[in-house]
């Protein structure tokens, strides 16, 4: 559970080895100091039980016993005020084997500690008396045949400042060394970790340019750590698994459609050849709207794998002449019109002539079929790679702008017998041109879709309508209303 | 007009074949490759429908074999086949015109109609469209019966547009057609010939009508 969590707070493996790498590292800045303390006192003792042991040698060998059996200590003059009271660092006692005080710098001749049954020199005693706080040992000696016990003590109140000050003072004085260390080594593992983990950002990258036309790229295995090196390679061949199963897919698509092509035109064909009756035309429209959805399914089948050439240059202002005259008698059909308004002079994009015929005509078609019936579609091209498609139909609510260009979306457009997939292969063509397709609503009604693509840069620096300037003498009639000008509609261009 | 309709699904053809004979064609079917071959060698076909998908060969190859004998005869393909690549494959090859599947019936006759009509396959008939109908080898027009008087250039007009009725017929195309390419003409010169027919269709009651589309030419079909 707790694993889990940690799971889902850390999206990357960076974030969460630097997250549990803080953890260690404050978890050791506690811990290394009080160590080093630890560490530092019992050095200290360990140094304050060599020195008692030092003074209890040194005590005995200048320890003498009298001819009266009273116990003598001849001290060396500096050694002795060591032991005075008013130096008061250090105290001795000398007890005899019946645990008696014979000898003791205290001031009340007794025992600095206790006579113990076993006593060492590695047990260090401790006592107070009275201010002092005497802390020491007991050595058993042997002098002149008798056994002795002699205490050394040195007092904790009088210490050697210098390692009173070092122990006390550590942490605060040094210890806090350790926490700049760390930080430091932190550092410097973010960098390693970022370092190490290169090579995988590399593959992510990789991983991303992985699309429906793109299905054949492969993440690389080149300077990919073994143990990522294992995943990759498992991805890898995931990769040509699906890009196998994509690619079945696809032809499926395209080969159940293209099945379905001959049917239909026999279908078609047999209607088209019996006589006339009065379900002929019902069943001429079922076919066509089947038709329609087959060419798209194909269309899309075509779109999933094709790449534009960068290389091809294609006439937009052509292209929309040819899908106004391709649309213009479905148009009037439907007691709709189509119109063009655009200037004469070639509008030159980069992309694919068929391609782009595709997509406008998909656009001019959901048009038509939105449009109010007597209203005009007009399509408006401008010198710079844009076509607008202008409706007069419900227009698209705010919320399904987006929605629109996906496949299968419908909405309550259906009375056109369109199953979505049109806008959704504008879309996709757009994209394939690095274009872009976008739908808002007109003032007055209606929507219009736009659909931009990057014109070739020469053609760019012709100016906006030159065909007007060449021809002058025609601006005059080409107002007159009925002719097939592009100068009619221009109020739309500045409604717009 | 002897057609071959190279189709290898035979309830298309014999409907194509059928449709075809109605509409005034005389036709040969072929289902396989090798029929086609051997009817190509032994007789000399105004037109040729080809379908590319055949059980034996492509039907590209059939093209190619004709055009490779330099043979200028027209060949329609029709085919399930649309992908851009394979219309420019097809155009390149040679065919004159390409038809997807599934086609209105009337496509077929009309785009047929259009490739034999070039100059060395004159077709002596006339064209009709509602109560209009224009005899191509006179040139002359004729509302219920009723011949027009129209001058040689608004003749001109009309038989385009009546030839591809149902279809725009760009302004460029007529510019091109009836005033040829070196010729400077007064820009509203098309207008005011459309202008001229559209009065003589409306007095005499001709039950067909010039539409404008705007931007790219007229299209002419029944009210």
């Amino acid at each position: 559970m707790q694993r889990f969590r940690a799971n889902l707070r850390f999206k990357s493996i960076l974030g969460r080895i630097i997250f549990l790498h803080v953890i260690a590292i404050g978890i050791i800045c506690i811990l290394m100091p009080l160590l080093l303390y630890w560490l530092l006192a019992r050095e200290t003792d360990s140094l304050h039980r060599v020195a008692m042991r030092d003074h209890a040698n040194m005590i005995a060998r200048n320890l003498k016993q009298g001819p009266g059996g009273g116990w003598t200590l001849e001290l060396p003059r500096q050694v002795r005020d060591l032991y005075s009271d008013t130096y008061g660092r250090y105290a001795y006692a000398i007890a005899d084997d019946a645990g008696r005080a014979v000898l003791s710098s205290l001031s009340d001749k007794g025992l600095i500690f206790p006579v113990l049954s076993n006593p060492s020199s590695a047990t260090v005693q401790q006592e107070t008396h009275g201010e002092a706080v005497l802390s020491g040992i007991s050595e058993s000696k042997e002098i002149d045949g008798k056994d002795i016990t002699i205490q050394v003590a040195e007092n904790l109140r009088h210490r050697d400042v210098i390692i009173d000050d070092i122990v006390a003072n550590f942490l605060q004085r040094v210890g806090w060394i350790t926490l700049p260390i760390l930080m430091t080594l932190l550092v410097i593992d973010i960098l390693i970790f970022r370092r190490a983990l290169r090579p995988l950002m590399r593959a992510s990258s990789e991983a991303q340019r992985i699309g429906p036309s793109q299905t054949d790229v492969r993440l690389p295995t080149d300077g990919l750590p073994s143990e990522v090196l294992i995943l990759v390679q498992a991805v890898n061949q995931a990769f040509d698994r699906l890009e196998q199963g994509f690619h079945a897919q696809r032809e499926f698509t395209a080969d159940a459609a293209h099945e379905l092509r001959t049917p239909l035109a026999i279908l078609r064909t047999r209607v088209d050849t019996f006589p006339e009756t009065s379900i002929s035309e019902a069943v001429r429209k079922d076919v066509e709207r089947m038709s329609r959805v087959v060419n798209q399914l194909l269309d899309l089948a075509e779109l999933d794998t094709s790449v534009i050439e960068p290389c091809e240059e294609t006439d937009l202002q052509s292209v929309c002449a040819d899908v106004v005259e391709f649309i213009a008698p479905l148009a009037l059909r439907k007691d709709k019109e189509i119109a063009l308004c655009s200037c004469e002079e070639p509008v030159r994009v980069r992309g694919n002539r068929e391609m782009l015929f595709r997509a406008l005509r998909n656009l001019a078609e959901n048009a038509i079929g939105h449009t109010a019936k007597g209203s005009t579609v007009e399509i408006v091209l401008d010198a710079d790679g844009t076509i607008s498609v202008l409706d007069r139909g419900p227009g698209i609510r705010e919320e399904d702008r987006d929605l629109i260009f996906q496949r299968f979306w419908r909405g309550d457009r259906r009375q056109f017998g369109s199953v979505g997939l049109g806008l959704s292969i504008v879309a996709r063509i757009a994209e394939a041109h690095a274009g872009t397709v976008a739908v808002e609503n007109r003032p007055g009604g209606g929507a219009h879709f736009s659909l931009r693509l990057k014109p070739v840069s020469s053609g760019r620096a012709s100016s906006k309508r030159p065909s007007y300037a060449a021809k002058p003498e025609s601006v005059q009639t080409e107002h007159q209303g009925t002719d097939p000008s592009p100068k009619g509609s221009d109020h739309h261009r500045a409604g717009r | 007009m002897r057609l071959l309709v190279i189709e290898d699904n035979p309830e298309l053809g014999q409907l194509l074949a059928k449709g075809l004979i109605d509409a005034g064609f005389q036709v040969d079917s072929a289902a396989t490759a090798e029929d086609a071959r051997s009817a190509l060698m032994t007789t000399r076909y105004s037109s040729i429908v080809l379908d590319l998908g055949l059980p034996d060969d492509d039907g590209m190859s059939i093209l190619q074999e004709i055009r490779g004998k330099k043979d200028p005869v027209p060949v329609l393909i029709l085919t399930a086949r649309s992908a851009a690549s394979d219309r420019v494959k097809g155009l390149r090859s040679g065919a004159d015109d390409y038809l997807v599947k599934p086609f209105a019936f009337e496509e077929l006759v009309a785009r047929l109609e259009a490739i034999l009509r070039r100059p060395s396959n004159l077709v002596g008939s006339s064209l009709q469209l509602g109560n209009l109908v224009f005899d191509t080898a006179s040139r002359q027009a004729f509302i219920n019966d009723e011949p027009q008087y129209l001058s040689s250039r608004e003749s001109a007009v009309l038989e385009l547009l009546i030839r591809r009725r149902g279809h725009v017929v760009s302004k460029r195309l007529i510019e091109d057609e009836v005033f040829g390419l070196f010729n400077e003409i007064a820009s509203n010169a098309i207008e005011v010939y459309i202008h001229r027919l559209r009065k003589q269709l409306l007095e005499h009651g001709a039950t067909v009508q010039i539409h404008t589309i705007r931007g790219v030419g007229y299209l002419l079909a029944e009210v």
